[in-house]
């Protein structure tokens, strides 16, 4: 009688584990998107700066907001991302620029673009206007020949770099940004914990050991 | 759950760590050495489970387990969760460094708030015992919802707004884990009765 009801049991803690397990493998399995931790990565093209904000995982966050500062932490301007998670604004100031995104519920993530990346906007800028002044002086001089001078050959040739790189400098950029928990990293935490409980045996042990060898001196 | 670093104000932060760390030091010493493989082994499990995403709704939220740490450990919850979430701040940058004595307050202190409610109960027949776990698991990540919204509060956002959206987020989140809490109560009492409180 006993053993039959405990065979039962047995079985229905199977069924239960069963179940379990498969609930584990269903949510694990729906994919992989977490609002516990959000990246936002910006990068300066022409005299723009562009920024992609997602939570681990790749969902995009709508909404979020931006507000950009700068070096000594003033506020300099403020916009929402859209529905693809982007939000682009113009260069306001030559200073190292620190973005911050909050995503609501708690979750922010921040950015900075340091001074040096700026430094090259404001050159190629000075060096549009000035190539614009220049301009109509260059077209009498080219209309000898179609070859360009080297000022103009270099600004045609960055901006078409920095179109052509666009993609690059944005997965250059997520790769060193992203850090999706690995395999690795998983176990290791289970390591740090299983070693906590080592050392906690350790001293329980040493403890016991140590009331051991009073009653034997007792 | 997780709040971000640089989120919250300078006194909502170091008030955060002084509760955690009276939590964290009652958990201690309750916590007598035959127990320590049992909190490990939960903290492993709280560990990894914030890597089991629910996305439903325009978020997705993971699961915390809390419930369950809470009904087993009592205020053990604390030093548990604190471990746990000090390596997911190290190696998945959840959370962050400076946040983790507001975030082991806002997981814990439900946990060890659920197992003043619900410790008795679970000892009770089967009926009563299982919708007791049911409902320590999702009031557990329903009060911890509702402490993130506490936290937000002392910074500029709006207390009832914050609590609403982080609540709605969770609401898969608490039925998964009521579910997940009375299968292991159930599971525990068949196997190993001595773990739940009396």
């Amino acid at each position: 009688m006993k053993k039959s009801s405990s065979n039962k049991n047995l079985k229905r803690c199977k069924r239960g584990f069963g179940l379990i397990f498969f609930i584990m493998v269903y949510i694990a399995g729906i994919g992989p998107a977490l609002a516990h931790k959000v990246t936002i990565f910006a990068w300066v093209e022409g005299n723009r700066v562009f920024t992609e904000s997602k939570f681990s995982g790749g969902k995009r966050v709508h909404q979020g907001d931006v507000i950009v500062y700068d070096s000594d932490g003033n506020q300099l301007l403020k916009g929402k991302t859209d529905d693809k998670g982007e939000f682009s604004f113009g260069v306001p100031k030559k200073t190292s620029l620190k973005i911050v995104l909050m995503a609501g519920m708690g979750h922010r993530g921040e950015w900075t673009i340091p001074v040096s990346d700026l430094e090259d906007v404001a050159g190629s800028q000075t060096k549009i206007t000035s190539s614009r002044k220049t301009a109509p002086k260059k077209t009498e001089k080219q209309a000898e020949g179609p070859h360009l001078s080297s000022n103009e050959m270099r600004l045609t040739v960055e901006e078409a770099l920095d179109k052509r790189l666009r993609p690059v400098m944005k997965l250059l950029v997520e790769s060193l940004e992203q850090h999706d928990p690995t395999f690795s990293d998983i176990l290791g935490g289970i390591g740090y914990i299983l070693g906590l409980l080592g050392v906690a045996a350790y001293f329980n042990y040493r403890r016991k050991s140590a009331e051991i060898d009073g009653k034997k001196t007792d | 759950m997780h709040i971000s670093e640089g989120v919250l104000s300078g006194p909502v932060l170091i008030s955060g760590i002084a509760l955690a760390a009276v939590g964290v030091a009652v958990g201690l010493k309750k916590l007598d050495y035959d127990r320590i493989p049992r909190a490990a082994i939960l903290s492993a499990s709280f560990f990894v489970a914030s890597l089991i995403h629910v996305p439903i709704g325009p978020s997705s939220v993971h699961l915390i387990l809390n419930g369950i740490i809470g009904l087993i450990l009592g205020w053990g919850a604390f030093p548990v969760i604190l471990v746990a979430l000090t390596l997911q701040a190290m190696l998945f940058q959840f959370g962050g460094i400076t946040t983790l004595g507001v975030n082991t307050v806002i997981m814990a202190l439900p946990a060890v708030f659920c197992y003043y409610l619900f410790g008795r109960l679970v000892g009770r027949q089967p009926c009563i015992a299982l919708s007791a776990a049911f409902v320590c698991g999702a009031l557990s990540v329903f009060l911890s919802a509702v402490m993130v919204g506490l936290a937000l509060t002392f910074t500029d956002e709006n207390f009832l707004k914050v609590s609403y959206l982080v609540v709605t987020a969770h609401l898969p989140v608490m039925i998964i884990e009521g579910i997940i809490t009375a299968f292991c109560v159930a599971f525990l009492k068949k196997v190993q009765s001595d773990m739940l409180p009396e």
